[in-house]
């Protein structure tokens, strides 16, 4: 189960995600980032209700870093729990991912 | 398939209306045509008897003195000789009295005497005259029942409380016997008691001018006519109405048989044409689902269908039907491809699966002359292919390489990216290069064809089997859970480098760890730790590191097993959505 809820301001777009990001989710949310990266150069994922995040959702993410970057944008990431923060770390994202 | 739920025929409940509605229809008939006619009857009785009464009053009035002549007849009906119902052609009695009469008197006109001419006369021809007049008034009144068809006519005196009645005059038909007893026609005098009923209706008609009295076969009819000293005057008729009764009943009877009759011919009419219009469309309907349903022949049904000719209602649901049938055929046509399909999909994953499985290592012990080392590894994907795999391959005579890795995704795509890692990774560490430049290589080599972003996480080991030397280094994976030689298992936190796939350019760390003899080192996929049970509970490092001290002395082989019953145990059949990966090394030494 995933909610997202997006909201786009001038100049960034907040993206916040509600759930488990796994498997079966992650084609979801990689579908809401498809639609809201062409609309703006700052993108923040808040992470603040996910729950888990497995390597399914990290490949989204890792693929909306790279999205961004391959536009000149920047992808920010706060709110994150320490059993994902766990995840960033283990797999050496954290340190690309702009957390905040 | 349910059992035939037609327990009765649609053209039989119909028929049951029909029975019920026929059966209705002669009640109502009856009824009405009984009621109607009862009060036609009644009213015809009261018309017929009521200008009767005036005929008799208009009778009385045409003797001027008449009322001269009724209270002498009540006054003196015991001392008058009557002559009753004379026959003037034949009998002379009163004739000769009237012959008496005017030769006494020649002067007056004997059928129209006043009543002072009368008061002049003497008692005697006084008496005379009341006989003559009461004889002529009985003949008249003969008169008139038989022309009204009367049973009895009479006229009474009563008084309160009507318990008696004093019979004036009664007509009677020819031949009747006259006197005073039961059955004989009243002669002037007799007195008679009356029934309640009677009672009743005699007062009913003092105060009303009339009473009509129903008794069955008769009706009593009571007519007011005035007072007679203080008494009462009522004039009577008693009709026999048993004929008219019959009369009544078999019309009745005949209209009833006629509706009763009319309703069932219209009630035939309209079952033929329920049958016509709606049962046999309906049963042709009904004939061709059971057929489809028991031989799934769409292009019979379709034909049969077509054929029920109905232009309404159920000419649409046999349409319906038919379309129904057609789209339901080619529904189930589409449904057997879709499965054909998945089972051709099903059978190319499983055969996927089993060459995943072939391509890792599988064969233990893998390195029989190699006494210093041991090794055992083993990989349970959690559905179909996934995304998990190890892999331990010897570079050179004294360097054996082991690799745990797990690919983000599952499915086909993870696996085609698992087969790539592994193929790249094993290419590069067999060209001799130091484990951090085997997973920047292998990164290098990713990212320059990564469309779909997907990664890997690698921890790799090259162990320097002659020292025990292990050099490692972690692309984003698990940390390794090292034993000394004489201690417990525990994690070792190694520093991480990014996952292999995320971004090329990148340097990765490496890290040296000196084993001993009888030192083991056990390296795993998150599918150990993040084992799920039935309550959301993930196993978690704490009982991966207990489980792996239970056995921490035993072979490889062993520790694995127990690490998998150990996490079966928790998980309790709760479903798995992750593979379960796992590889354990002990380094023995050159001693052994």
């Amino acid at each position: 189960m995933l909610n997202t809820k997006t909201g786009i301001y001038e100049e960034k777009a907040v993206i916040s995600l509600e759930g488990k990001l796994d498997t079966l989710t992650s084609p979801e949310l990689e579908q809401v980032i498809t639609e809201v990266i062409p609309q703006t150069n700052e993108l923040i994922l808040d992470l603040e209700g996910l729950e888990y995040t497995s390597s399914a959702g990290l490949r989204v993410i890792l693929s909306t870093y790279k999205r961004m970057n391959a536009k000149n944008g920047i992808l920010r990431v706060r709110n994150v729990n320490p059993v994902v923060m766990e995840l960033f770390e283990m797999t050496e994202l954290a340190p690309i991912l702009n957390i905040e | 398939m349910e059992e035939n739920r037609q327990k009765i025929g649609l053209i039989q409940q119909i028929s049951v209306l029909f029975i019920l509605g026929i059966f209705l229809t002669g009640i109502i008939t009856y009824g009405t045509e009984y009621y109607v006619t009862e009060r036609n009857v009644k009213a015809q009785v009261e018309n017929l008897a009521s200008q009767t009464a005036r005929e008799v009053t208009l009778a009385v009035r045409e003797y001027p003195a008449y009322e001269w002549l009724l209270r002498y007849w009540y006054e003196n009906a015991d001392t008058l000789d009557i002559e009753y119902d004379a026959e003037y052609w034949r009998n002379a009695i009163t004739k000769e009295k009237c012959r008496v009469f005017s030769e006494k008197h020649p002067d007056l006109q004997l059928d129209y005497l006043m009543e002072e001419e009368i008061r002049a006369l003497s008692d005697e021809d006084q008496k005379l005259y009341a006989e003559i007049a009461y004889s002529w008034f009985i003949t008249r009144i003969n008169q008139i029942k038989r022309a009204n068809k009367i049973d009895f006519l009479f006229c009474v005196v009563v008084r309160d409380p009507y318990d008696r009645q004093f019979f004036l005059f009664s007509a009677a038909d020819e031949g009747a016997k006259r006197g005073t007893d039961y059955e004989e026609v009243y002669t002037i005098g007799t007195t008679v008691t009356v029934s309640e009923t009677q009672q009743e209706a005699m007062k009913q008609a003092v105060l009303k001018d009339a009473h009509l009295g129903d008794a069955g076969k008769y009706f009593d009819y009571y007519a007011y006519m005035g007072t007679l000293k203080d008494d009462y005057l009522l004039l009577g008729m008693t009709y026999n109405i048993s004929d008219i009764r019959s009369t009544v009943d078999q019309n009745t009877l005949k209209e009833v048989s006629y509706a009763v009759f009319h309703q069932i011919f219209l009630s035939l009419l309209w079952l033929i044409a329920i049958y016509l219009f709606v049962i046999k469309p309906l049963k042709d309907i009904q004939k061709s689902i059971r057929f489809y349903i028991e031989t799934k022949d769409t292009e019979t049904t379709v034909k049969d269908l077509t054929r029920i000719r109905s232009r309404n209602e159920l000419g649409q649901l046999a349409n319906d039907v038919k379309d129904m049938t057609i789209e339901m055929s080619d529904y189930t046509n589409e449904i057997k491809n879709i499965t054909a399909e998945q089972e051709r999909i099903g059978t190319e994953l499983s055969v996927a699966t089993r060459i995943q499985v072939a391509m890792l290592p599988h064969v233990f012990p893998p390195f029989p002359n190699r006494h210093e080392i041991d090794i055992y590894a083993s990989m349970d994907p959690a559905k179909e292919v996934g995304g998990d795999f190890y892999d331990f391959f010897f570079v050179d005579e004294d360097h054996l390489c082991i690799i745990m890795a797990d690919v983000s995704g599952k499915g086909v795509p993870a696996a085609l990216f698992m087969m790539a890692s592994k193929i790249i990774l094993q290419s590069v560490a067999m060209l001799g290069r130091s484990v951090s430049e085997v997973l920047a290589l292998t990164n290098e080599a990713i990212c320059s064809n990564n469309q779909e972003d997907m990664f890997v996480t690698v921890w790799i080991g090259m162990l320097e089997v002659s020292t025990g030397k292990l050099v490692c280094s972690n692309a984003g994976h698990e940390y390794p859970t090292i034993k000394d030689a004489d201690g417990d298992f525990r994690i070792y936190k190694d520093k991480h480098g990014l996952v292999i796939g995320a971004l090329d350019g990148m340097k990765y760390t490496e890290y040296e760890l000196q084993l001993e003899p009888g030192a083991k080192i056990f390296v795993y996929t998150d599918g150990v730790p993040e084992a799920t049970n039935a309550d959301g509970e993930m196993f978690g490092m704490e009982r991966t590191i207990d489980a792996l001290n239970e056995v921490k002395e035993k072979d490889p082989e062993s520790v694995l097993k127990n690490i998998r019953r150990r996490v079966d145990e928790f998980t309790a059949g709760a479903e798995q959505f992750d593979d379960l990966t796992m590889l354990c090394l002990e380094y023995k030494g050159k001693g052994e």
